[in-house]
Parts: C-alpha cells; structure tokens; sequence
C-alpha cells in the first residue's frame, strides 16, 4: 500500500501503477458529473459534437455540490461523493474518452472494471458524507456547464488542492474491493443459511 | 380550562428551526455510536473513514454549513390527538424549505420524476413527504422531521415473502435481509443504519421500514422482546460480514437496525429494507399542552 500525490492531467502510467488498498492526494482540475451530464454527454458524442471540457486525462468526481453566489461569482459550499452504481451504463464511454479517474462512492461493476483494465484508469472511493470537509479541499470554482440541468447535475470544474486522503478501490488491474467484500459476504451468508 | 386553551399547535419558528438545525449536525445518538464504532474499528482504513465523518460533523456545526452535499428528501412525521391544530403545518414547512435551500442549507435537489426538471428551490408534488399519525387521546404534538439520504434508498429492498419463503426459523427473512447488506455494499454511505418492516401490506411494511429507522432513537431496545432479539441478532450478522464503513472493508457497517412491524394476512408476509446512511439529520420536538417544548430527537434548537 503506497501514498500517491497526483495532479491533472494524469498519464496512463501513473495510473496503471495503482493498486487497490493505495492512497490518493489530488491537486488541479476536476469535473462532475452524475445521472444527467453522462446522459447528455453520451447525446453529444453520438452526435459528434465537441464537449464543453476536456476529458483526455482528467478526473470525473460523481458529485453534486452547494454552491453559493458570492458577488456573482459561485463559491463552493460543500460537496461529497454520490452513489457511482448509477453512472454504470456509461463505462465504456468514459473508458473512451481518457478519463483516468473516477472519484465517487459504493463502487462500480464488472463493466466498469472492464474498462478500467482497457482503457487504464482508477476509482477512487472519497469519505460518503464527509462534504464539508472535501469541499475544504476545492480551492476555486472555474466553470458551470448545463446549470439548466439543476445544482446537482450541472457539469462543474474547479481546481483541488490535496484533495483526499481517496481510496483506490478499483484498479486498472480488474482488482474491486467492492466485488471481493460482495462475494466474501455471499458465502459467508450462505454458509449460515442453507 | 376552555376547549381553545387546550388546544396544541407548531409555529413557524420551530419548524424553521428544526430544518435547520437537522441538515447542519446528525442527531446526539447517531453521532455517538459512530464515535463508539471509530473506536472498536480494528481495520485501518474504515477508521480513517470514521475519523473524517467525525470531523466533518464538527465541521459543519462550527461553519453551520450542511453535513453532507445531499440533503436526501425530507419527511415530516406529526403524532397528534384530538386537540392539535395542524393547519399550518403542510404550508409552513413547504415555505421555510425554500428558504433554507435560498440560504444554501439545503441543495435544491427535488426534481420532477418524469422530466428530471429542477425548479431549484426544493418545492414539488407532494414535498415534503408528510405522515400524519393521529392517535386518540393524544394531548401533546410531536413533530419529527427527517433528511433521508437517497444514495441509501438505491439499497432498499422489497419482496412479499410466503409462509414456505420466511421459514419456521425466519431464516428466509434473514437471508433476505443479509443479501440486501451485500448487494448494497458501499452505496448507502456506511455505517448504516438499517429499518426492517414486517408485515401489513406493501406500502405499510415500506412506511414502516423507514418509519422505524427515521424516527427511532438508534440505541433503544425494541419493547417487544421477540423482536428486540431479532435485531440484534441481524445486526450482529450484518457486521459479521466485514464490509466496514464506505463498504470497502471493516467491523462496522450498520450502526443499528430497528424492525416496526404491523400484522398481516395469512396468505403474505410483507417485508421491506430500508437503508438510512451514517448522515442521520433529523430532529423532533414535542409539544406540551401548556406550550412548553421538549426535544425528542436531535439536537437543542
């Protein structure tokens, strides 16, 4: 179990070093997006239209946060992990577009770990609920895209400073912490009750 | 005493200050068996998770800001008798959760559920989710209000169990709970707590189930002795799992579980799980016939 310090954009090999169970400290540029923004990117892509931020190396943080608007500019408030489990069905396309990392909670599935393995990328489990404290971390907020879509679900980018500690809990390895607990579970359980 | 003097009601600054108080700390008992937990935790990492939930709650308090990004959805559960003038009750807590979302206490986070659209302010259809529980013979007015995280309800569960499914040991019930545990995983922001409801018909054994785990201190002891047993005895299971807090691994993952159950038809047996994350931002107050208050859960507002 190694510490890392990372900054955006991140190499394919920086990530490829990781290992379930290594710690994360992440400097620069991050994006959310949740339920939505994949939506609409996935719209824009088969469309072959231009996203509004670069995804080639970068970091998609499952997050809604608070913002607030202080002398017109938006100020972060809070923010922490959503529940990844629903971004799913976009895997292979956030594989796709070099995304390196995927920051959120509860972990993804075998489609995802899939495309961690092709496409060389990471998940990275953040503290649930821990919103004032991550939001510390957030030291300017750079872009809003697709406010329409509401607080939670509009695509925000700004800049981090050490933020984490992160847990890497699936690798580019095919190695989920998530699956080895699910399945260590399913035969405990099953050894109980017949 | 006249009739009108006897009368009980909730005013608008309770309930402002009970919404406010409740997104900004979790409730006393939560918090501590969290605390209890991060100091039983033998797994590195999960501490370390329970460490920053600790601090983050500290955190919040000290800035009044919201504990978690979410506010989750909100419930307002009113336990009245014949006396209590409820009135104002769906329109002022309609007003002051616009007012706490314009204040950037609560993100506005109610959306349509066709169209997705946001209206931004956290009103919409029949929000928030009231239940009123009228109780002859009541004299004073509890109002309890709950931000339920909903990472937490992607892990909820419900089947209508057969006798042959439930067992004679119940053991289908608590494999059916168990396997809830491992799908769920790391999804509903653990150390959960986890409401069980038993029995009625769907809709009651899902009240229930939420009911039991919103409104219920986390450490009582269920009167019902059978199952008081019974929720020990799936909790101590439910850890024995090892999934640990965030689920990536630990001695805690489910800091209570508490069962509300109704009866039910001989044909079915009903039984929804709900998942509630650590977050557990809720607070009630009752209210005396004579006006004075007294807090039931969460903190002094």
């Amino acid at each position: 179990m190694s510490t890392y310090n990372m900054t955006v954009p991140i190499k394919e090999e920086d990530v490829r070093k990781l290992k379930t169970g290594d710690i994360v400290f992440l400097s620069g540029r991050v994006n959310t997006s949740r339920d939505m923004g994949h939506m609409k990117i996935q719209s824009m892509l088969s469309n072959n239209e231009t996203l509004p931020f670069e995804p080639d190396g970068g970091v998609i943080f499952h997050a809604g946060p608070v913002v607030v608007k202080d002398d017109g500019q938006w100020k972060m408030s809070v923010i922490g992990p959503t529940t990844s489990i629903r971004m799913e069905p976009y895997a292979e396309m956030v594989g796709s577009m070099g995304v390196r990392m995927i920051i959120g909670k509860g972990g993804m599935a075998d489609g995802s770990l899939k495309a961690y393995n092709q496409y060389g990328q990471v998940y990275l489990q953040a503290p649930p609920g821990c919103a004032v404290i991550l939001g510390s971390y957030v030291k300017k907020i750079e872009n809003v895209q697709w406010f329409e879509l509401g607080m939670p679900e509009a695509l925000w980018e700004f800049e981090v400073e050490n933020f984490g500690p992160l847990i890497v809990t699936m690798d580019s390895h095919m190695g989920s912490r998530y699956k080895d607990l699910k399945e260590k579970s399913y035969s405990l359980i099953n050894s109980w009750y017949s | 005493m006249n009739k009108v003097a006897n009368r009980v009601s909730v005013g608008k600054g309770i309930i402002a200050s009970l919404i406010r108080g409740s997104c900004t700390s979790i409730s006393p008992d939560v918090f501590e068996l969290l605390k209890k937990a991060r100091d039983r935790e033998s797994f590195a990492e999960s501490a370390s998770i329970m460490d920053c939930m600790i601090d983050n709650v500290k955190a919040a308090g000290e800035a009044w800001k919201p504990v978690c990004q979410s506010p989750g959805y909100p419930v307002v559960y009113v336990r009245f008798g014949e006396n209590a003038d409820l009135s104002n009750i769906p329109g002022d807590f309609r007003e002051e959760l616009v007012s706490a979302t314009k204040e950037g206490l609560l993100r506005p986070s109610i959306v349509h559920p066709l169209t997705r659209k946001n209206p931004g302010d956290n009103s919409g259809v029949n929000v928030p989710n009231f239940e009123f529980q009228f109780e002859p013979g009541r004299r004073d007015l509890e109002i309890i209000v709950s931000f339920k995280g909903c990472g937490a309800e992607l892990g909820n569960v419900f089947k209508t169990m057969t006798t042959a499914e439930l067992k004679k040991d119940y053991s289908g019930l608590k494999k059916l709970v168990l396997s809830a545990v491992a799908e769920a995983g790391g999804k509903p922001c653990p150390p959960t707590g986890i409401g069980v409801g038993i029995g009625g018909q769907m809709d009651q054994a899902a009240r229930l189930s939420r009911e039991a785990i919103s409104t219920r201190n986390w450490s009582d002891i269920n009167p019902d002795p059978m199952l008081a047993d019974l929720e020990a005895e799936l909790l101590e299971k439910i850890n024995a799992l090892g999934l640990g807090a965030a689920g990536i691994g630990g001695d805690t993952y489910c800091l209570a579980l508490k069962i509300g159950m109704a009866s039910t038809h001989t044909a079915i047996c009903p039984v929804a799980i709900n998942f509630h994350c650590w977050v557990a931002r809720r607070s009630g107050i009752r209210i005396l016939e004579d006006g004075r208050t007294e807090i039931i859960l969460g903190k002094e507002v």
